[in-house]
Parts: C-alpha cells; sequence; structure tokens
C-alpha cells in the first residue's frame, strides 16, 4: 500500500517543510487566478527605483549616450531570467526614443536568452535595423576579465545610464563606480544580500531583496505577475506569523520544566542522563515542540543501521572500492 | 558519465540513466541519436504559433523530475547506487533520485553549446570593429589575439601533460617545452596577474563609495555612518582593549554592571545580532519567495518572457 510516510522528508514533523512550500505556491497560483479574473484591489506600492527608469532613459535621450545594462554573472535562472525581462521592458523605453542599449552578459546562457529577448523587443516596435550585434554581447564568463570588459565599456562609450540588476559579487562596486565616474545614472539591484549594501553606498536608486521581483508586475501591471506578487505578499505574512507564532511558543514551553529531554534523535528522561540526581528541569531549546518541526526525529527502527535492503550482485571480476 | 571510477576498478551499478559500456549503451546511443535529430527536424516544423506550447512542454518536462524528486517519498536511509528498492513506492523514489544527476548533465551538455554561441557574438564583434577599423579597433586586435593564444597553447599543454607525460617529468619546470612556457606565461604570468589586479581595485572603490555615502546629508545616512563608525572601530583590537578596560575599571569602581553594555565591542555585536541579522533574513526570505514565485511561473509557463 502506498505510504507517504515512508519518505525521510515526511518522518515525524518533517512533512511541515513541504507543507509550506505547498501552502507558499497555493497562495501564488490563487492570486495568478484571482487576477487573471479582473480582481481590481490588487495594489502595488511605488518604488523609487523603478520610477527612476524613464528619468534615466531621458537622460541618455538628451545626451545621445547608450544605456548599459548588465544581468549580473550569475547563470541563466529565476534571477538572470527575471533581470533580462526588466531590460526589456528598459529596451522597449529606450527604442521608442531611438537611444542605443548595451547589454553584457557573462554566460553564454544568459547571453543567447537576452539575445532574443531583446530582438523580440526590436521587432515589436517595428525597429528591426536599430538590433546590432553589440546591443547584446557576451563579454567574459571570467568575474574580473568581466568586470574590466564592462568597466572599459562604460569609459570608451560614455554611457548615461546603468542598470545593474541580477546576480552580483565583488564586482558591483567596479561597475556602480566606474559608472559614476563618467556621470551615468545607476539604477541597482542584486539578489544576493551581501552586495546590497555596495550598491546603496554606490548607485542612485536601489532594489532592496524581492522589489527586484516585484519590477516586472510594476512596470507591465500584468495580471499573472501582479497576481503573482499579492500571492508572496501572502506568504511573507505567513512566514511572518509563523515567526512571531514561533517565537512566543518557544519562549512560552522555555520556561516549563520538563522530565524528559532530547539527547541527540531521541528523549530521555532526565533522571536517566543526570544519574538520579534530578526528575526534572527547565526546558532548553532544543527540547520544545517548536525546536522538534525544525529537527524532527527519526524513529530508530528507520535509522541507516536498523533500516536493511537488499544489496545489487556485485558483478564477477570488479573489485570493491578500487585504488 | 564518469568513466573515472570505473578506470580505477570501482564497482559502477547500471541503472536505468547509467549504462556501463556494451551494446546496451550503444544502442542508447544511437537511439539518442537518432531522436536527437529526429526531434531538431520536428521542431523546426513546428509551426510559429506552437513554438511557445513546444518551449513550455520542455520547460515542464525539465523542472518535473526535481518536483517529482521533492514531493515523492525519498527512501529512508538508502544507497541509490547500491541498494535494491523494496518495493514499487521506493523503485519510484530510486529511480527519481537517480535522475538527478544525468539531467544536470543535460543541462550542463546545453549549456556547452551556449558557451560557442558567446564565443561566436565576442569573435563576430571584435572581428567586425578590426574590418570597420571602428574607435579603438586596437583593442580587438589584442582580445582576437589573446583569445587564440590562450585557447591554442592551453590546448596543446593539455595535450602535452595529459597524453604525452607519462613518467610526470612535466611536474618538473626544467622539463618544459616552449609550449609549456608560454601557457604558463599567458595563464599565470599574465592572466592571474591582471585578475587579481581587478580585483584589488575594489579597495579603492570601496573607498570612494564609502566617502559617497557617508557625507552626512540626510537621517539614514548618518544612523549608516554612525553604525559603520562602530563597527570599524570594533576592528581596533588596541582601542577596544583599551576602551573595554576603561570600562571594566569604572563598573568595578562604581559597581555598576549596567556600564558594561558600552563597551565598543557589545555594541558593535548588538548591531550584528539584533539590526544587521534579522534585516538579511528578512531580506532573504523576501529573495527566497520572490524565486520561488518567478520558478513556479516559467515552470507552469505562466511567464510570458520580455514583453510579447
Amino acid at each position: 500500500m502506498f505510504n507517504w510516510l515512508e519518505g525521510q522528508q515526511y518522518l515525524d514533523t518533517g512533512f511541515v517543510g513541504v507543507l509550506a512550500t505547498l501552502l507558499v505556491v497555493a497562495s501564488i497560483l490563487f492570486n495568478i487566478k484571482r487576477a487573471n479574473k479582473g480582481a481590481k484591489n490588487l495594489f502595488i506600492r511605488r518604488i523609487a527605483g523603478l520610477n527612476a527608469i524613464d528619468d534615466a532613459i531621458g537622460r541618455a535621450t538628451e545626451m545621445g549616450r547608450p544605456v548599459l545594462m548588465v544581468p549580473g554573472i550569475g547563470p541563466l535562472d529565476a534571477i538572470s531570467v527575471q533581470a533580462v525581462n526588466i531590460f526589456a521592458q528598459i529596451t522597449k523605453s529606450a527604442a521608442q526614443f531611438s537611444t542605443p542599449v548595451r547589454l553584457c552578459c557573462a554566460s553564454a546562457a544568459v547571453y543567447a536568452y537576452a539575445q532574443e529577448v531583446i530582438r523580440d523587443v526590436y521587432t515589436e516596435q517595428g525597429m528591426n535595423d536599430r538590433f546590432m550585434p553589440e546591443t547584446v554581447q557576451f563579454v567574459s564568463d571570467q568575474q574580473f576579465a568581466f568586470a574590466a570588459g564592462v568597466s572599459g565599456m562604460i569609459h570608451r562609450e560614455k554611457v548615461a545610464a546603468t542598470f545593474l540588476l541580477g546576480q552580483f559579487f565583488a564586482e558591483s562596486l567596479i561597475f556602480a563606480e566606474t559608472s559614476n565616474a563618467v556621470g551615468a545614472i545607476q539604477v541597482a539591484g542584486s539578489t544576493q544580500s551581501t552586495q546590497t549594501p555596495f550598491f546603496i553606498a554606490a548607485c542612485d536608486y536601489v532594489l532592496i531583496g524581492d522589489e527586484f521581483y516585484a519590477a516586472s508586475a510594476y512596470m507591465t501591471r500584468d495580471p499573472v505577475l501582479v497576481g503573482s506578487l499579492v500571492g508572496q505578499d501572502w506568504a511573507k505574512i505567513f512566514v511572518a506569523g509563523v515567526i512571531m507564532v514561533g517565537t512566543l511558543g518557544l519562549s512560552a514551553e522555555m520556561t516549563q520544566q520538563t522530565d524528559t529531554h532530547r539527547e541527540g534523535n531521541k528523549m530521555v528522561p532526565v533522571s536517566e542522563s543526570t544519574g538520579g540526581k534530578a526528575t526534572t528541569e527547565k526546558k532548553k531549546a532544543a527540547d520544545t515542540a517548536v525546536a522538534r518541526v525544525f529537527r524532527p526525529y527519526i524513529p530508530e527502527e528507520m535509522t541507516k543501521d536498523k533500516f536493511t535492503r537488499e544489496k545489487k550482485p556485485v558483478p564477477e571480476g570488479a573489485e570493491e572500492g578500487g585504488e | 558519465m564518469n568513466l573515472f571510477p570505473m578506470m580505477l576498478g570501482q564497482v559502477v551499478e547500471e541503472s536505468f540513466w547509467k549504462r556501463l559500456p556494451g551494446p546496451a549503451l550503444y544502442g542508447f546511443l544511437v537511439l539518442g541519436l537518432l531522436f536527437g535529430i529526429g526531434l531538431c527536424f520536428a521542431l523546426s516544423r513546428v509551426p510559429s504559433n506552437m513554438r511557445r506550447w513546444v518551449i513550455v512542454s520542455f520547460t515542464f518536462l525539465a523542472g518535473l523530475p526535481y518536483v517529482a524528486a521533492y514531493l515523492w517519498p525519498i527512501p529512508v536511509a538508502a544507497d541509490f547506487q547500491t541498494e535494491i528498492p523494496r518495493n514499487g513506492v521506493e523503485s519510484v523514489g530510486f529511480f527519481l533520485n537517480q535522475a538527478m544527476d544525468p539531467v544536470g548533465t543535460i543541462t550542463n551538455i546545453i549549456q556547452g553549446f551556449l558557451l560557442g554561441v558567446g564565443f561566436y557574438s565576442l569573435v563576430r564583434i571584435h572581428l567586425t570593429k578590426v574590418k570597420r577599423k571602428q574607435e579603438n579597433w586596437g583593442f580587438s586586435i589584442v582580445l582576437l589575439t589573446c583569445f587564440v593564444l590562450m585557447a591554442g597553447f592551453g590546448l596543446r599543454d593539455w595535450q602535452i601533460r595529459t597524453f604525452m607525460d607519462d613518467t610526470g617529468a612535466l611536474n618538473v619546470r626544467d622539463n618544459w617545452t616552449f609550449v609549456n612556457y608560454a601557457q604558463d606565461f599567458l595563464f599565470e604570468g599574465l592572466y592571474q596577474q591582471m585578475d587579481s589586479a581587478m580585483f584589488s581595485m575594489i579597495a579603492f572603490f570601496i573607498l570612494s563609495a564609502a566617502y559617497r555615502a557617508f557625507r552626512v546629508r540626510s537621517v539614514e545616512a548618518t544612523v549608516m555612518m554612525a553604525s559603520a563608525l562602530i563597527l570599524m572601530l570594533n576592528l581596533m583590537g588596541a582601542l577596544t582593549f583599551a576602551q573595554g578596560s576603561a570600562i571594566n575599571e569604572l563598573a568595578g569602581n562604581t559597581n555598576n554592571l549596567f556600564l558594561l553594555n558600552f563597551k565598543i565591542n557589545t555594541f558593535a555585536d548588538w548591531l550584528r545580532s539584533t539590526m544587521q541579522i534579522p534585516a538579511i533574513r528578512a531580506i532573504d526570505f523576501g529573495v527566497g519567495l520572490g524565486a520561488l514565485a518567478m520558478g513556479l511561473r516559467l515552470w507552469l509557463g505562466l511567464e510570458k518572457g520580455g514583453v510579447t
């Protein structure tokens, strides 16, 4: 008979993690559906960094200089796809004013994706001839070679606006300061919490944390994106609620006395571990129900030593372990 | 599949995803090749209005093993390589977990092809610059020359070291040939040095960014500067020792333990644990949820991509 509890991730309280993920997924999908049905009360607050995009493009148009966009140095994943989607909106605005754009990639996969998306934007605007090979270019997949290449481009082309959105590491400050040196407006946003302070220190506008993911919903007001954003907010409220309840629960539990406490993967009587000197003690964090949610017990019969399966037959002539 | 364990004489278990050399493997290779060619042909014939659905279907199929592996019960305390599943549920669990590596490998292979597309872009742009003698075309010649030299010497050096140096003689510098010296000069002598130089420039950029950020222009900038000052002072051992000792003495003399809170390192610890870490965690939660939503939209084909 099918038994979900045979799964390692469902043992004891382990299912809570899966359940929480499914709840988040459900809230996102539900809100997407709600938005698609035309829900009117879906509100997105003002995000200064995104309002600055039109100003930055306007400035570049007036100065007759290009707009530079960098989707970070990460691989092709949700972050770089989101960055390229934002750049597509920026390119759309820039194309309307015939302002040249430069999109520099450090990953060949991101380059291939970005090239398609940006070419589509120009096609949609009826400006196929404006899409040049240097509009989207692969520079290098080596971190500092990429940093050097992009910095050189910023200096040579004297870009008027720089958009640094995506996964950045040590090179973030090189881009931000080089752009500042040529007088460019910088709008930045990184999903790396270690790089956000550098951007805050060096750039004019910064998208902090999930504002980066809110950007395309903010700019397009597409129901799917707005609904997804509202779903994320519901999930955030859920997470914040769990943290509050967990903190209060843990604090309350730790004021209580207990006659059993946790040792490794099981609960043992206090008297046993103290050699009979004490029968109760104040609960420690590890003994609480809240801690158990995050560190579930694995029943002894399910541990490696007790859980046996047949071994596959070893092929004849093969040596176990090798040299 | 990684052949090194087999070359070392280790036991390599065969599974649906991992075949040992033999007729079955060659059969699979031929079938895979034919399937690939057929797929490319079929994809090129797909009408434009159907392409979106093709992409959505492939994206969904590519993500499905990961989602299934996350939700399907993972066999408890299992060694997926050497053990036999006990029942049907475990069989599916074994299959999904064994699939993770090959699915990752397929992604790597596609990335490998895309690297070629990236190089093509790089070479095309710089060749055009040289051909049209556009501004700064000299730099493009440097790039193309370095590109050819690094690739050429790097490949030859690898060939010599891997296939022609059975005795390991090339581990001693005296036995190096011109190719080895050239590769070493290009990689260690030039590339690594320039890489380090670029990295070290960050120190100067930090200084200039800090100068602009810490000018007292607003309440936020003042708070930021004060916090940064405390954290920087906390890193000065002599200062924290002297200030800490003075506070300890004062607290001892006045018998007022509350004064101990005014040590610089206590301030700095408080700032880190009470201000910085919760803020970072909150940001990380938001980013994580955003990534989940984005991944979900991509997987289910809800993300339209770009502006189209």
